[in-house]
């Protein structure tokens, strides 16, 4: 029973903790490569914390759903930390929902957001939100997909189940249909968290702006909770893909050993695909506009092949 | 009990009828006749519901038999499980239609007679309610035909504008044509039953012995007849034309409950008339919903009318509902019954949430309307400061209908996806490869959907207002307000508390599938809550609730002893250093643009610019910006029809010579082939 209420306590604190690290990773490694010396790793903690100390100017054209869009977008992401596999295979709150709940709360979050962007009367909010819900239509239904041959693959689409059958069989991800699952969510991921080629996380220019066009009118507190929540999505759909894909040495219990392990194995894990991100984002240059359904396109295809050839299969 | 139950809806029925008649008594007084019909359907749909409520609480089937003196029509009624649940959702969003209608109403105080509303209204209710209840294919076609009538008068209840008498027209035609398919299917099961009855009791025992080749031709008279008021693609085209002509008040029991009396026509008709069911039927069922869903959706996307987008939206939701009848028909005719059942829930669980949403929002238009005077969203904007409680209502109405937890919409659209998923212990491999397929085309229209509603939303209510009307708006009356309020807490109700639905959507299963799946679907779990269960996964709404405010009431603790006093300093937003006007804003337009160049193929988007100029070609005077979609169903399907159908009435004109000697040889000559037909 403490395990029980342990566990996602400390599944909490980890996401809450380490996103921004994540992200101060990617960023730093990115300027190492492009020989810069960068920013720390810690820079955005700082961000963090003089957001936090700051007020905030709020658009007199806003409403409440401004006020109110932060602490949604934050609270959602978090209840999908408490439902995620982070370090042991085993969630205590995995009843509360699976993956089709994870994937309508990042809706959620979503829905309010563009809300946002289009609450304060300003072009570009709108630009940016509308391009927000092109985006993520496309690859809305590619993720599904995906999800769903995991999901056929295990007999389940509760994340817990999926990541310890995965553990203890871990044969099936040999599958091919597995494989092509696992490359049309990368490609997901990708376009989900707004990194090149889909997006630009570092620029608010009018041209790329997508997902930074949104929270353009954010401050302080605001800009904080959503910064926060939007690194939290990162790391957040990273462990859903490690878990799932390379679920080895998360615990399969509630030892204290196995989460110490477990905790190494998965900082070094998500360390490894922060940095392909890195090399993906090093190598491509963002891609035009309505090229991106292009792309999205290619990850449903390799979904339907995914679903189809474990139908086949079978 | 049975007794008392049946009192409950006879006495329900005739106040309803009672409403309509006191309501053309009030000469003088139109609107005391009016409200007094109105308030006579908000207490007939109370008895109806409480006739509803206990019927299904004990899994009662009431016989309702009115024997009349050498009667040639049977006129037999019946209560079963299915028609109970129908009833209910039909008589709950009537009482909230009849409560709104009361503020509603006032916008036609001395513009129209709202006597006539208040009739018709109220027998539009009832017949309805009797369509459900019909246990005889004569009464059926009687009753059904008198729900078109009824509601053709509805939708042409501002007849003076033009476009309302063309869409209630198209709506009458196409209902009609719609009818006629229905008695044909009902004639050739007719021809099997052996009986002059057209009892639906002889229909039941039909399909066994029909022949495979009669019964493929009723299964698609029946989907196309059924079709047309389901509003399934390509039949779609009345529909949103009339929903929107239509009053709100009307608008909302049309596009709430009226189309999902199609979806029983298809529950009786592929449940109980025609099984057993080939394996194809779902399949084309399937795909029919699918498309439906997905086209629906799509051209809800670029609508700017809101009442239209809100209709083209209906066809999406009635699509998934008609999802989940095909994936049930599908598992019934490979044998699994409990799979079977699985859908058919989530099917039934996604029409009373379609009837609810679907009412809240388009009586939230209708207040729109009453305020602005405009459906137009374009002209919209910042209504959220001025319609504050009507706001949150359309809000909570756009989150459920976008499937956004923890509102209603989602869980029956993860009840579709779990029946999807279960669709691999299909033997076939290809109608497996279709219904995941469809999986896919559900969670594009969902996404789709939420854009849609993010627009409807953000661009009416949001930001700054567009023109005089929406600037001038005020809040409506509260009648108005307390019954969509009555419709926004439904939702979140039928979201969080999905145990108590699925029990009475299983005793409608236990009727018709004769398979009890709640036990395997509910369990209790360490915290005690009950959640819902499949195979694959169970899910809590109850438990992320309760998790989502315990985590906000943390956030904002923590935040609040960080820093305790947060100021927020108010400024006009930076538009690069001029002022912020309401020309600067994205339009719907703007905001729907990426899709219509992504989905160009279907829209064929055609934008013209005309600009005048003051000094030719120096100065600009205007610039008119023009914008549209193609209409590609009415030029490649209807107008292809329509031609045929005139060059055929064409070709057969010389026959009509006007002479009435010439008709007079026409009826002697028919009379004898039927004669030698009949003697042989």
């Amino acid at each position: 029973m403490t395990a029980e209420i342990i566990l996602p306590i400390l599944q909490i604190l980890v996401v809450v903790g380490f996103s921004p690290l994540v992200k101060g990773f990617i960023n730093k490694i990115e300027a190492r490569l492009q020989c810069r010396r960068g920013a720390s790793m810690f820079q955005p903690y700082y961000n963090l914390v003089k957001l936090f100390r700051k007020d905030a100017v709020v658009s007199e054209t806003s409403s409440w759903i401004f006020r109110a869009t932060p602490y949604i977008t934050f609270i959602s992401v978090l209840i999908i930390s408490l439902l995620v596999p982070v370090l042991s295979s085993q969630v205590p709150l995995n009843f509360t929902g699976d993956i089709i709940l994870i994937i309508y709360l990042f809706a959620l979050a979503r829905f309010f957001l563009v809300l946002t962007s289009l609450d304060t009367g300003s072009a570009f909010g709108g630009m940016g939100g509308s391009r927000e819900m092109m985006v993520s239509s496309m690859a809305e239904p590619a993720m599904i997909l995906s999800f769903f041959t995991v999901a056929l693959t295990v007999n389940s689409t509760n994340l817990s189940n999926i990541t310890s059958t995965l553990l203890n069989n871990s044969i099936l991800l040999l599958n091919p249909s597995l494989i092509l699952a696992f490359a049309a969510l990368t490609i997901v991921l990708i376009a989900e968290t707004g990194r090149i080629p889909v997006d630009n996380p570092f620029t608010h220019l009018e041209l790329t702006m997508i997902h930074e066009g949104m929270m353009l009118e954010f401050s302080g507190r605001y800009l904080a909770l959503v910064e926060w929540a939007s690194s939290m999505k990162l790391l957040l759909l990273l462990t859903i893909l490690v878990n799932i894909f390379f679920p080895w040495g998360i615990a399969g219990g509630l030892t204290f050993s196995g989460l110490i392990i477990a905790f190494a194995l998965y900082v070094v894990k998500i360390g490894f695909f922060a940095f392909l991100i890195v090399i993906v984002e090093m190598s491509f240059a963002k891609i035009r506009l309505f090229r991106i359904p292009n792309l999205l396109g290619t990850a449903f295809i390799l979904s339907i092949l995914a679903v189809i050839s474990l139908y086949v299969v079978r | 009990m049975v007794e008392h139950t049946s009192h409950l809806f006879v006495i329900s029925i005739i106040l309803y009828f009672a409403g309509s008649l006191f309501a053309l008594c009030f000469y003088g007084w139109q609107r005391v006749g009016n409200y007094i019909s109105l308030i006579l359907a908000a207490i007939a749909s109370c008895f109806s519901i409480a006739t509803a409520v206990v019927a299904l609480s004990d899994g009662l089937t009431i016989r309702l038999d009115f024997t009349v003196y050498h009667a040639i029509i049977k006129y037999n009624f019946l209560l079963d499980p299915v028609s109970t649940y129908f009833i209910l959702a039909i008589s709950v969003i009537g009482f909230v239609a009849a409560v709104y209608s009361i503020g509603y109403t006032r916008l036609y105080v001395n513009k129209c007679d709202t006597r006539f509303l208040g009739f018709t209204y109220n027998i539009f209710l009832a017949s309805m309610l009797l369509v459900v209840t019909a246990n005889n294919a004569v009464v059926f076609m009687i009753v059904w035909e008198l729900m078109t009538v009824v509601s053709f008068f509805l939708v042409i209840y501002e007849h003076e504008n033009p476009a309302n008498m063309k869409a209630g027209f198209m709506y009458l035609i196409m209902a009609h044509i719609g009818a006629v398919l229905l008695s044909v299917a009902f004639f050739i099961m007719f021809a099997y039953t052996g009986t002059w009855d057209f009892g639906f009791d002889d229909f039941r025992k039909v399909g066994s012995h029909m022949p495979l080749i009669y019964k493929n031709v009723v299964f698609f008279l029946v989907i196309i007849g059924f079709g047309i008021k389901a509003g399934i693609f390509p039949l779609h085209l009345w529909l949103p034309m009339a929903h929107p002509a239509a009053p709100s008040n009307v608008s909302m029991v049309m596009s709430g409950v009226m189309i999902k009396t199609a979806i029983y026509g298809f529950i009786r008709f592929y449940f109980e008339f025609l099984t057993p069911c080939p394996p194809w039927w779902g399949v084309v069922v399937l795909i029919i919903g699918a498309s439906s869903a997905l086209l629906g959706i799509l051209y809800a996307l670029t609508e700017r009318d809101i009442k239209t987008l809100l209709a083209y939206s209906s066809i999406e939701n009635n699509g998934i509902i008609i999802i989940g009848i095909g994936l049930s028909m599908i598992f019934k005719s490979y044998n699994l019954m409990a799979l079977s059942s699985l859908a058919m829930m989530a099917g039934l669980y996604h029409l009373v949430n379609h009837a609810v949403f679907k009412s809240l929002l388009f009586g939230c238009a209708g207040n729109i309307y009453y305020a602005t005077h405009t459906k137009n969203i374009e002209e919209l904007g910042g209504l959220i400061k001025r319609l504050r409680v009507t706001a949150p209502l359309f809000l909570v109405g756009a989150l459920a209908i976008s499937a956004i937890p923890p509102l209603n919409g989602f869980l029956s659209e993860w009840l579709i996806f779990q029946s999807i998923l279960n669709g691999f212990h299909i033997p076939s491999v290809i109608v497996k490869i279709i219904t995941i397929i469809c999986g896919a085309v559900v969670a594009l229209t969902g996404a789709l959907v939420a854009t849609c509603f993010v627009k409807a939303f953000g661009i009416s209510f949001l930001a700054m207002p567009r023109s005089d009307h929406a600037k001038k708006a005020k809040e409506v009356p509260v009648i108005m307000l307390v019954s969509m309020g009555l419709l926004a807490s439904l939702c979140v109700f039928l979201g969080i508390f999905p145990v108590k639905v699925m029990m009475v959507i299983n005793s409608v299963n236990i009727h018709l599938l004769n398979t009890n799946i709640l036990p395997a679907i509910t369990s209790y779990d360490w915290l005690h809550t009950k959640s819902v269960q499949t195979n694959f996964t169970e899910i809590s709404p109850k438990s992320a609730t309760v998790l989502g405010l315990m985590l906000l009431a943390v956030t904002f603790g923590v935040l609040t002893l960080i820093k305790p006093r947060f100021v927020k300093k108010i400024y006009e937003t930076w538009t690069c250093g001029i002022s912020p006007e309401p020309r600067l804003e994205y339009t719907a337009t703007a905001f729907t643009r990426p899709f219509k160049t992504i989905f160009s193929n279907l829209y064929r988007p055609q934008s013209e610019v005309r600009t005048e100029y003051s000094v030719p070609n120096f100065f600009v005077k205007s610039m008119t910006y023009v914008s549209d979609v193609a209409p590609i169903f009415e030029k490649y399907f209807y107008s292809p029809v329509a031609q045929f159908v005139l060059s055929m009435s064409n070709m057969v004109r010389w026959v009509h010579t006007g002479s009435i000697h010439i008709y007079l040889t026409y009826i002697f000559i028919t009379l004898i082939i039927l004669i030698l037909f009949v003697g042989k």
